[in-house]
């Protein structure tokens, strides 16, 4: 009995010793390791184990709550403040791991913007313990240093230094409610493939979901985790298509290289409740500045190639309707008519050299677009119009060209010869020559079909660019081509005579209309002395062929090349060009475009047109004239009371040429109608008539 | 006639050409110029950037408030980089962006004792309270230093150094980094890290732009 007395006695002391012990280990475990009053804020580490167990991962909690009114930072703290620093000092087989951040919120503050936290928030630290740690407990030591700001900044430290036992791993079951919220307010993990692209002066984030994945979303909101993917401040664009969801943001140019795709991107629903997700894009580094996503979408990525090509084929076609061309395609004709004293191979070696002309002309000139571009420039198609230099050469092409028309000089543009049977050679460089020239001048042009075709173009890479160009080209010599293969056509035609010779004449007059509307478009670029050098230039130069043709003497050629070069020099080298004063004059009720005056007219409730069109876009004017500013559509606009917005891309400006990106174009005309202080425009048609304007208002009422 | 004939279809490729010269120049542009600038010093000096063309020029945005320019002043790091880029013949030139009643902000009396006091090194105190030297260089934090050569062209802008910290024990593992370009940059050599991303209290802007 005594025996088993003690046997009793003993059991108890053991049990109560394991009770107490027990007791003893869950009080330890259900404290923290240890808390810091800082100045501004307070601080608790806590584990969420209490016991810890070699070869195992545990999670640590750094909960730091700043003052009312105060905040502190997440790991990127956007344009100002400082990351929580953290510096371990722990035992060997023991590694602290990057910390998790909660999603951040957007803090700004004056011009700036800051990511953080008002409210407190809770860094989760993995702490790996190798299999071979045979400690009976970790020391952990930690100095911690983060910044907390009102307005004011006053950086907090802390110290702790805590032992967490190791045995057989054991939930603390006190800290069980602190973990739970601290994963609740981590963004949930990547699930979606992503990709980050980066252009000189914005980036893109695409994310890889269905339509139906993200319905409902009101906001999208990219927190970037690495530097120079974006400007914090500056607001962010986003949009779904059925290619995914995209967000736009813009970032300083020529600033820190991004390499991270890192980040968390914070989607809004309708109901107002928030999704956060972990985003681990693959950075793409570009240097076409793309369209914008959504903002247009029959001209995104959504445009599939193959149409974009019909497109540009078409839109080709249809430019050969379109008025600049018109003087270069009266001489096309003339050729044409001699048709008739050609032999059926030298007809089609010249629709061809024709086609060969234009191609290689729109491959030059996208060739130093694309260059150009990747410089970081903003501009777009017809940008060789906004270089006074080019104007003014093009004005010196026209007149020598009319000039030779009209008899002056003897140069062979494709024409004259009619009727003398002229050699095919001949023949085929002047067609070569006539395509050149119908490419230059059809630039300022901008045809129906075509305007989506070249917007696309221009964010697709530099193969598919000129891909388009090419049928672009293509189309724009097709109708010529088509008709020197066809011989019904060819008999058709009169029997030559000395008739030809009075049409070639007559036919140098829309040239010299085509010179006194280019140097229009050059006095206001450049200024009146500019213009007068211009002119003077001129004079040399044709005094140069004058002296050419006159004498064949060595001397006097060599001087006539010298006035040649000296006046195509003085062209190009502009040196009387003055700054482009203000040009308009139109009613004062028209106001220049700017993002401000759109925004501002907008934010008044005002229904908006909004107009791109430039003095040397001949499109653009011809709407002006036949559609926008008939006494009908102004009466109507003045009646709806709406506001007239006029972006003048004469010469080159960035803030339209990003506009003109953002709605998917590469060039003018643009016509935007903004109903009622909506920032969704609708996009009326490159053409315009009075019609298509009435029911556009009318829409949207 | 006809062998005296000027062919046009060699003007049409020398225009080409021609066109080509001229419209691909602005692709060299360089975007990297300094803005210029004038402001008023804490001496009633007007000081133009474009006056100091020839020499090279730092700027530095202070505001002595703030704890991590403390850090770098109580140190004797700022003075330290201070001394060594002006004895290679830079122009310092600091620059207070606080508006007036914010953090930071100094009046020119206060801001000549501020900077005798702390033993400054600097050749100019620029006193930009209304906030416009600061927005035209996207001025962000305090500190945030922009290096500029002789010709003009930022070479560095970014942190002072690569440790975040407002704490002074950090200095001893922290790289200077506007040493470092400044090294780089005497040496001829490209600056290895000519941006960097700054830490530090916020610039106290005004909140209205005049």
């Amino acid at each position: 009995m005594k025996k088993a007395q003690e046997l009793l006695k003993r059991m108890m002391v053991v049990m109560a010793a394991t009770v107490s012990m027990l007791l003893a280990s869950s009080s330890f475990a259900s404290a923290d390791l240890g808390r810091v009053d800082a100045t501004h804020s307070s601080a608790i580490l806590h584990s969420e184990y209490a016991v810890a167990e070699a070869g195992e991962t545990v999670w640590l909690g750094l909960e730091l709550a700043p003052r009312e009114g105060w905040h502190s930072y997440w790991k990127n703290y956007g344009d100002s403040g400082a990351a929580p620093l953290l510096y371990w000092t722990l035992p060997e087989g023991v590694t602290a791991g990057e910390p998790l951040y909660p999603t951040p919120h957007r803090m700004p503050i004056g011009p700036l913007m800051n990511y953080g936290y008002e409210e407190p928030s809770i860094l989760l630290i993995p702490l790996s313990i190798s299999d071979d740690f045979t400690g009976r407990s970790i020391p952990i030591g930690l100095e911690a240093e983060w910044l907390v700001c009102e307005i004011e900044c006053v950086p907090q430290d802390g110290s702790w230094n805590a032992e967490l036992p190791v045995g057989q791993m054991q939930v603390d079951d006190a800290a069980r409610h602190v973990f739970r919220a601290a994963r609740v307010a981590l963004p949930e993990m990547a699930i979606w493939s992503s990709e980050l692209t980066v252009y000189s002066a914005q980036s893109r984030l695409k994310l890889h979901v269905s339509e139906a994945e993200v319905e409902g979303v009101s906001d999208a909101y990219f927190f970037p985790a690495g530097e120079g993917v974006a400007e914090y401040a500056a607001e962010q664009q986003w949009s779904i298509t059925s290619e995914g969801l995209f967000v736009d943001m813009q970032r300083l140019e020529g600033g820190v290289d991004a390499t991270s795709g890192d980040g968390v991107l914070v989607l809004t629903f309708e109901d107002k409740s928030q999704r956060a997700i972990e985003v681990e894009a693959v950075v793409n580094q570009d240097t076409v500045v793309p369209a914008k996503a959504g903002s247009s979408p029959s001209v995104q990525a959504l445009l599939p190639l193959w149409q974009a090509l019909v497109f540009a084929l078409l839109g080709g076609m249809v430019l050969n309707l379109m008025p600049c061309v018109f003087p270069v395609l009266s001489l096309k004709a003339f050729s044409f008519i001699a048709a008739n004293s050609k032999t059926e191979t030298g007809r089609k070696q010249e629709g061809w050299a024709y086609t060969a002309g234009i191609w290689v002309s729109f491959m030059i000139i996208v060739g130093v677009l694309l260059m150009i571009k990747s410089g970081g420039a903003a501009i777009g198609w017809g940008f060789q119009l906004q270089e006074p230099a080019f104007v003014g050469s093009l004005v010196l092409l026209m007149v020598l060209v009319a000039l030779s028309l009209s008899g002056m000089f003897n140069i062979t543009v494709g024409v004259e010869g009619a009727g003398q049977g002229l050699a095919s050679q001949d023949g085929n460089k002047g067609a070569f020559f006539q395509g050149v020239l119908a490419a230059l001048v059809a630039t300022p042009c901008t045809a129906p079909l075509m305007a989506p075709a070249i917007g696309y173009a221009l964010t697709q890479p530099a193969p598919v660019v000129f891909l388009i160009f090419s049928l672009l080209a293509f189309g724009l010599a097709l109708p010529f081509l088509a008709l020197s293969y066809s011989p019904a056509l060819a008999k058709l035609m009169p029997s030559p005579g000395p008739w030809m010779e009075k049409l070639k004449e007559a036919l140098a007059f829309p040239m010299y209309l085509t010179a006194a509307w280019l140097l229009y478009v050059f006095n206001l670029q450049a200024g009146a002395t500019a213009t007068l050098a211009l002119l003077v230039a001129l004079i040399v130069a044709i005094f140069g062929v004058w002296l050419w043709q006159s004498f064949s003497g060595r001397i006097s050629r060599s001087i006539a090349v010298l006035f040649m070069v000296g006046a195509i020099a003085g062209i190009i080298y502009q040196p009387f060009s003055a700054p482009p004063g203000s040009a308009s004059q139109e009613s004062s009720e028209i106001q220049p475009y700017s993002e401000e005056n759109l925004s501002k007219l907008l934010g008044d409730g005002e229904t908006v047109f909004a107009y791109f069109t430039a003095e040397w876009c001949i499109t653009c004017k011809v709407n002006e004239q036949v559609a926008l500013f008939t006494d009908d559509t102004q009466a109507l606009m003045a009646e709806k009371g709406i506001k007239l917005l006029k972006g003048d891309w004469t010469n080159r400006n960035d803030e339209i040429a990003n506009l003109l990106a953002d709605y998917g174009r590469a060039g003018v005309p643009l016509y935007l109608l903004f109903p009622k202080g909506q920032s969704e425009a609708i996009i009326l048609p490159e053409i315009l008539t009075p019609g298509i304007i009435a029911d556009a208002i009318n829409d949207i009422e | 006639m006809r062998n005296s004939t000027f062919s046009l279809n060699q003007f049409a490729t020398l225009f080409l050409v021609g066109v080509l010269a001229v419209v691909a120049v602005p692709a060299n542009a360089d975007n990297k110029r300094a803005p210029d600038f004038v402001g008023v010093t804490m001496t009633g000096d007007h000081i133009r950037l474009s006056d100091f063309r020839g020499k090279a020029v730092v700027l530095e945005w202070t505001n002595h408030q703030c704890p991590y320019v403390r850090k770098h002043y109580s140190s004797g790091n700022m003075q330290k980089t201070q001394r060594a880029l002006t004895e290679d013949g830079a122009v310092w030139i600091s620059i207070i962006s606080s508006a007036p009643g914010k953090q930071g902000y100094v009046a020119a009396e206060e801001a000549q004792k501020l900077t005798a006091a702390r033993g400054s090194y600097a050749g100019y105190v620029i006193l930009d309270s209304d906030g416009s030297i600061g927005r035209q260089y996207g001025a962000k934090t305090t500190p945030h230093m922009f290096v500029i050569d002789e010709n003009g062209h930022l070479i560095y802008q970014g942190a002072i150094d690569d440790i975040p910290s407002a704490s002074r024990r950090t200095l001893k593992d922290a790289t200077n980094l506007v040493l470092a370009a400044w090294t780089d940059f005497q040496a001829g050599e490209p600056i290895a890290r000519p941006i960097t991303k700054p830490y530090g209290c916020t610039v106290k802007y005004s909140d209205t732009i005049d």
